[in-house]
């Protein structure tokens, strides 16, 4: 049978298609993917969310270095309770923050964070954390919120991660978006 | 339809008549269009850029005042600034270069090279041209809407980060730019269908890959990026359009989203983007270069294949961009060794140029002139390139005029020069008459002399810490700007001369030859008739 140029053209031109509708969903898929890589590298400062206790506690100790802030526009006075903690690697810690909302209306906030220096994030683990939920507070209400963590032992096996000896652990408080849309629908 | 194109070989349809240009399928006519596109938002553009060159010739407010003194009311207040320098840059990147490169001098010698009688979907790339004037018109209509709050425009730089792309702008100005860029990406990745499958299925017997000229690999090679960068590149704008209309939070961490995501997606274009805008420049230049030594190409080979690694390499780099958002120092140290392998494809090719002129019969006709103009500066941009490729000095050059000085020598004045080089290589084939040289040469020599006036300085800016896309400067930074407009200036001169050559050219119509170049010339465009027959190799050319 005789090929026609005409299908030869459609062929090649439905391959080339198919590639700029491929390279659009990649784009989306890079959403996710982008988080996941995040969550397995420490890349931006991701910690990692532990299940249980580490297995063991070293001598090497850490100074641990508490940052908060808020979106401009928040309305909560936001601040941690200690400036900074020292911890031995693999011991479990404790660390507070107070959130205060000095607006008139009940304000439901989420809370991003980060990790400093970005290379030794993945070895900070969290057991608890007010950050894995949103928080609503009452206009004047205030809050104490924990943090329970640990910094992996791990952290002594990698040559690279020698020099780190202060970690600072920094949290940024958003109003919840979902929340502002309900609240903006509610009579 | 056999009938009917045997009808229309006899006789080319009249200058005059609408559905000529309007309904055209013919690649030749579709590449005029182009050209003539490019020129129109080229003035556009330059007119911008002439805007902030003199508004940045004086410390202090002078032009972008607000006020209701005449320049205050003609060019804006500070906002307009910062949209004037976004539009230039989006005007130059899509509506100018792009068109004058790829839809151009792509549409007029592709086939022509090839030994094909036209592109392989003539009403696909009328669709793809037509696309581009509708899309210009709306980035136009986006500098007059209102932007950020009362005033007017997207002044967030062209490379429209988010938030202020988002939550920054919150006027249609950047809604108008989101469509405007999807429809100018649709109007590309539809091109590069349409050249990729000419380019593959259409040569004319006997022309293996190994055998094209190397400006139909450059096209090759550049319609591929575009067809894996432009989807990104829509991919994210959606995005934007979403985060900003319908309450998605990709890039907002109020919602779970991240800002550097769109930055990483937009470099994943961007990067590419900018070897679009080059490449065909290479495969001019190599022609010309080659045409005027009277010598084959030094190492045709290695030349095709150094535009694919360039190409592929292109896909690797793209965080260069972003070394201040924060990024692991071993996530920089690959990128910066990436970047610079860039250098040796680029450098085979700069070296493999002055190779083909080393011992050549060189003639310094028009186009070679361009063309080493081309190669000296797009040498001195590649090596602030590299200067650039280094995180721990970008972290201190970044979003400097240093930058700006960067680009501009290899896009301003390589992209650009490639363009003219290759205008005034082709003039005659495509227009069929002959061009005043004197005036070209003049027209180049004030662009080679304006454009290092203009962008020289800048490396001195940069280097002191002058910060790009601010509407004013302390005044220890005057000297140098003051220069760098003197040197727009000097430019201006130059693209009077351009439509002087225009206007010459137009008015004495002196018939051109088939060939002017002489035995130097040696692709199939030259054994045609200038201009053209308006359909062409009805039979097929062999080549051996």
């Amino acid at each position: 049978m005789i090929r026609l140029p005409q299908a030869r053209n459609a062929r090649v031109a439905l391959f080339a298609g198919l590639t700029a509708v491929t390279m659009v969903g990649a784009a989306y898929a890079a959403v996710p993917l982008y988080n996941l890589f995040c969550k397995v590298t420490g890349y931006g400062g991701t910690t990692t969310v532990a299940m249980g206790e580490a297995g063991a506690i070293l001598d090497r100790e850490m100074t641990v270095l508490f940052d908060a802030n808020t979106s401009r526009d928040l309305g909560w006075e936001f601040r941690p309770v200690q400036r900074s903690m020292t911890v031995r690697v693999g011991e479990t810690a404790l660390a507070y923050f107070t959130a205060t909302n000095t607006s008139n209306r009940p304000v439901t906030g989420v809370a991003t964070y980060n990790v400093a220096p970005f290379k030794a994030a993945s070895y900070f683990s969290k057991l608890e954390c007010f950050c894995f939920t949103e928080q609503t507070l009452d206009p004047g209400e205030s809050v104490e919120m924990p943090v329970l963590f640990f910094v992996d032992p791990l952290i002594d096996e990698e040559r690279r991660m020698d020099d780190v000896t202060t970690l600072t652990l920094s949290y940024t408080f958003f109003e919840s978006e979902g929340d502002a849309a309900s609240s903006d629908a509610a009579p | 339809m056999s009938a009917d194109a045997a009808t229309h070989d006899d006789h080319t349809p009249s200058m005059w008549d609408w559905r000529r240009w309007v309904l055209s399928t013919n690649h030749k006519d579709i590449g005029t269009m182009y050209l003539v596109f490019a020129i129109f938002a080229g003035i556009i553009g330059g007119a911008l850029s002439g805007m902030m060159r003199l508004e940045l010739m004086e410390p202090g407010l002078q032009f972008f005042t607000g006020d209701e003194t005449f320049w205050g009311s003609v060019f804006g207040n500070e906002h307009n600034y910062n949209v004037a320098t976004t539009m230039h840059g989006l005007i130059m990147i899509f509506f100018m270069v792009m068109p004058a490169m790829i839809g151009g001098f792509g549409n007029w010698f592709v086939p022509l090279m090839i030994g094909a009688p036209d592109m392989a979907f003539p009403r696909m790339n009328n669709i793809s041209f037509w696309l581009l004037p509708a899309s210009f018109v709306l980035a136009l209509m986006s500098m007059f809407v209102p932007g950020a709050g009362g005033d007017m425009g997207f002044g967030g730089g062209w490379v429209l980060y988010p938030p202020l792309a988002t939550s920054g702008h919150n006027g249609p100005a950047m809604d108008l730019l989101i469509l405007s860029l999807h429809i100018a990406g649709i109007s590309s990745i539809l091109g590069a269908i349409n050249f990729i499958t000419t380019i593959f299925n259409m040569r004319a017997p006997g022309m293996t890959l190994h055998k094209m000229p190397l400006f139909v690999w450059s096209v090759l090679v550049t319609v591929f990026l575009l067809l894996l960068s432009m989807p990104v590149l829509a991919g994210a704008l959606t995005m934007l359009l979403t985060d900003r209309n319908f309450g998605t939070a990709f890039f907002d961490p109020a919602g779970g989203g991240d800002p550097v995501m769109y930055q990483h997606l937009f470099w994943f274009f961007g990067h590419p983007e900018v070897y679009i805008l080059i490449l065909p420049g290479f495969g001019i230049i190599s022609h010309i270069v080659s045409t005027f030594s009277k010598k084959p190409v030094f190492g045709y080979l290695g030349m095709a294949y150094a535009m694919v690694a360039i190409g592929f390499i292109g896909f690797i780099v793209w965080a260069h961009h972003m070394y201040t958002v924060g990024m692991p120092v071993d996530l920089k140290a690959y990128f910066i060794a990436a970047t610079m392998v860039i250098a040796v494809p680029t450098g085979i090719k700069i070296f493999s140029w002055i190779a083909t002129m080393w011992g050549g019969s060189i003639e310094f006709r028009t186009p070679m002139m361009w063309a080493i103009g081309f190669i000296f500066l797009f040498t001195v941009g590649g090596v602030t390139g590299v200067v650039l490729a280094n995180a721990g000095v970008d972290q201190s050059l970044h979003d400097t005029y240093y930058v700006v000085a960067h680009f501009h020598y290899v896009l301003s004045l390589g992209a650009v020069f490639a363009i003219f080089a290759g205008w005034y290589y082709w003039f005659e084939k495509i227009f069929g008459v002959k061009y005043n040289s004197i005036l070209a040469r003049l027209q180049f020599l004030f662009f080679f002399v304006g454009a290092n006036v203009i962008f020289f300085p800048q490396h001195f800016l940069g280097l002191q810490g002058m910060p790009r896309r601010y509407v004013d400067y302390p005044d220890g930074f005057a000297f140098w700007n003051e220069i760098s407009t003197y040197g727009y200036f000097i430019m201006l001169v130059g693209m009077v001369l351009f439509f002087l050559v225009l206007i010459d050219a137009m008015i004495r119509r002196r018939k051109a030859d088939a060939n002017p170049w002489g035995e130097g010339a040696t692709t199939l465009e030259w054994t045609l008739s200038s201009p053209p027959p308006f359909h062409q190799f009805n039979e097929l050319p062999k080549i051996k």
